[in-house]
């Protein structure tokens, strides 16, 4: 056998194969999966430097496409199966985000391997169909920090004592009883990051003292943050079903309180819309006989039904029969969208945000868009009622109004802002785009208000 | 601690033995450096020179430390220390390997991290044949038996190896595209309306409930003509029209609409 020389010895010295391990590594897991693993044709000195890097990630693009979803899966259990055994050393970060693949027997198999070998990070997104249910060796991975798992059955057993090492816990579309979720939680005692979407109707108390960012999505019954102090972001974006609206508004418990009243150090909150997507017919419209509760909108051929039971009426059940305890000293930046101005007890809430956060820099109020329906009789006497403090603003420099119909609450609100903000530097007002005698009527009154900063000003964003 | 006055400049000695004076402020972005001065008290004079490691040359030094001049500075935005690092990785291969090397046995992560990032986007996409060359590596997995090239020994690493190549092959447009140049068929006006929806609050739950769809489609097939009337007899009025206070009663008890892309 006669070795064969090829041009590139001659060329120079090898630029990277004995660079230490920690950069072959730095490179290989900026590469996809099969950049990484065809590294192993390279020479003799690259064979299995994939072979033991620490992250692994597979992805839609790992196999190649075909439109026979079973093929693929086989394709991408293969690979993920082959690329385990001839792995060598600790595995860190292993993920699949594979839409292809859905419950596979293998992937139990895969579980139990990486809880052999030292897993810390655990990503499971795979595709839509049988939800998997994630095997019990899961419960041993001991060294896991952050587990994100969606569309799947998760079971703690009773013995399971937490993940002590757990920093960060995502949990999308996944079946697991109120109280197993409940008890995950409390025993994950580094908790930082914890974030639940897609729940239906869940009622969760969340008992968490590390925890410092929440994100709860979806069809809530009932929040109650009862032992987080260092929590610094909040975004939720959640709904409520009629009934469950209803039942609170017959309790006399203060949401806000249950909710807010533990969270001292907060610095960021943010409540979004939470969206329902259903696929009925392009170019249509239609009207409802709750304007309050649903309202549809018209996106690139898809229909979506935004829910108005939102965290912000959540928030306002109860809230004017309390006094509120604390001052939120860190919040820095409130953003709550789909405010029902017609609503005193909403506007309320918002108000009292506002003015138990001294340091409040940044405001973004997004309106409702709807024509309201009690148009000749707002209840302007709460604007002039004693129970809006006199309290200046006094960090305030940014406000976004969106969705602005112009109408008197909203109108009031905005010379509130005005008047109590010495150093706001902008105030934009984006109207909804309906009506044109509407926004003229809106921009004179804006005129009219008193501004109590001399370099505030006010931009009306017209299209 | 560091013991006695800081002294604005410190002094290094690269592998070929020459030393130099540099700004300690800048030298100590370095925490192989930043540890000699303050653990051991090292780089003061010219006689304590600190020493670095073999894999630091002079050039490549004087790369880093434009790197570190240019990132210790506190006020910079991230957008400006992004466009930096990007042009400041644009070298020949050799010298960001080289760049590389260096940079992991000073310590300095995010250089390592820039680099390994550049170096990666060079071998992504790359047949092996492009990747040794660009790298200069032996094709030793290969012998001539007979007259014929083979390949080694079958391992199972170059079954998936194999399988891999032929794989990408059909796999979607590369990373290395700009997203804005991914045409997906939708006509740009439509296209800018929808990313004006994309940059809204908005978080989208995929659950509904079939009563409400139910209800939805029933309303929606009886008032449908009248509706589908008015819609197609207007243009860009349409928004206004249907949302004026005066108008059709039956909106105005009940309207909830957005328009925003129709």
């Amino acid at each position: 056998m006669r070795r064969v020389i090829r041009m590139v010895d001659v060329m120079g010295p090898d630029l990277i194969s004995d660079l230490p391990q920690s950069i072959i590594e730095s490179i290989l897991v900026k590469l996809p999966i099969t950049d990484a693993v065809r590294t192993s044709i390279l020479s003799s000195k690259w064979r299995y430097k994939w072979a033991s890097i620490t992250q692994l990630v597979f992805d839609d693009k790992c196999v190649p496409f075909s439109n026979d979803r079973e093929v693929v899966e086989r394709s991408v259990v293969k690979f993920i199966t082959r690329a385990l055994f001839l792995h060598q050393g600790p595995i860190h970060k292993f993920q699949i985000s594979n839409s292809m693949l859905q419950s596979y027997p293998e992937i139990d198999q895969w579980i139990l391997f990486l809880s052999r070998n030292d897993i810390k990070e655990l990503v499971m997104e795979i595709g839509e169909g049988e939800f998997f249910r994630i095997p019990s060796s899961l419960f041993n991975c001991r060294k896991l920090t952050r587990l994100e798992l969606s569309r799947c059955e998760l079971d703690p057993p009773h013995s399971f004592k937490g993940f002590v090492c757990l920093r960060s816990l995502n949990l999308h579309q996944v079946l697991i009883s109120p109280d197993a979720v409940e008890s995950l939680i409390s025993r994950c005692p580094l908790l930082e990051s914890l974030s639940l979407s897609y729940f239906d109707n869940l009622a969760l108390t969340i008992s968490a003292p590390n925890l410092k960012y929440l994100y709860l999505e979806g069809e809530f019954k009932d929040i109650c943050l009862e032992d987080t102090p260092l929590l610094v972001e909040i975004s939720i974006a959640m709904y409520m079903t009629d009934d469950i609206a209803e039942h609170f508004e017959q309790s006399s418990n203060c949401n806000f309180l249950k909710f807010l009243g533990g969270v001292p150090n907060l610095e960021k909150l943010v409540g979004l819309i939470y969206f329902t997507k259903v696929t009925l017919c392009s170019h249509v419209f239609i009207v409802l006989d709750h304007p309050q509760k649903v309202v549809y909108e018209i996106m690139y051929d898809q229909l979506y039904f935004i829910h108005f039971c939102t965290f912000l009426k959540y928030l306002s059940i109860g809230i004017d029969s309390v006094h509120l305890p604390i001052m939120y000293n860190n919040l820095e930046t409130i953003e709550l969208h789909q405010v029902n101005f017609e609503d005193t007890k909403e506007i309320l809430v918002i108000l009292r945000m506002i003015t138990s956060s001294p340091n409040l820099k940044e405001l973004h109020i997004s309106g409702s868009s709807n024509i309201p329906i009690a148009a000749d009789a707002p209840d302007l006497d709460f604007w002039e009622k004693g129970c809006l403090s006199d309290s200046a603003l006094n960090k305030l420099k940014t406000v976004k109004l969106s969705e602005m119909g112009g109408w008197p609450h909203e109108l009031e609100f905005i010379k509130y802002l005005l008047c109590r903000s010495p150093v706001l530097e902008t105030l934009s007002i984006i109207p909804c785009v309906f009506d044109m005698g509407n926004n003229l009527k809106m921009l004179i009154e804006l005129v009219k208000c008193r501004r109590a900063s001399s370099r505030g000003e006010v931009i009306f964003i017209h299209e | 601690m560091v013991s006695g006055m800081m002294k604005p400049y410190i002094w290094l000695e690269t592998s070929d033995g020459s030393i130099q004076q540099v700004e300690q402020e800048i030298a100590m972005y370095c925490p192989l450096i930043c540890k000699e001065i303050i653990q051991k008290g090292m780089g003061s004079s010219k006689n304590c020179a600190i020493c670095l490691p073999q894999r630091v040359s002079p050039a490549t030094l004087s790369l880093i430390l434009d790197y570190c001049r240019f990132h210790q500075v506190p006020g910079r935005s991230n957008k400006e220390r992004k466009s930096y690092d990007e042009k400041f990785v644009r070298m020949d291969t050799k010298r960001l390997c080289e760049l590389t090397s260096a940079a992991d046995s000073l310590q300095l992560k995010p250089l390592v991290d820039l680099t390994s990032r550049a170096l990666a986007r060079i071998i992504e996409g790359k047949s092996p044949e492009e990747i040794r060359e660009i790298f200069h590596l032996p094709d030793d997995l290969t012998e001539e038996v007979n007259g014929q090239n083979i390949r080694h020994p079958d391992s199972e690493a170059d079954i998936i190896a194999e399988t891999s190549i032929s794989h990408t092959e059909n796999v979607f447009p590369h990373k290395e595209f700009d997203d804005g140049d991914i045409d997906d068929g939708i006509d740009p006006a439509l296209k800018e309306k929808i990313d004006r929806y994309k940059s809204k609050p908005y978080v989208f739950g995929n659950h509904f409930e079939h009563r409400e769809v139910e209800d939805f489609a029933r309303r929606l097939n009886s008032d449908w003509p009248e509706r589908m009337q008015e819609l197609l007899s207007s243009g860009q009025e349409r928004k206004t029209r249907l949302f004026s206070p005066n108008g059709n009663s039956f909106l105005r008890r009940n309207a909830c609409m957005f328009f925003h892309c129709l």
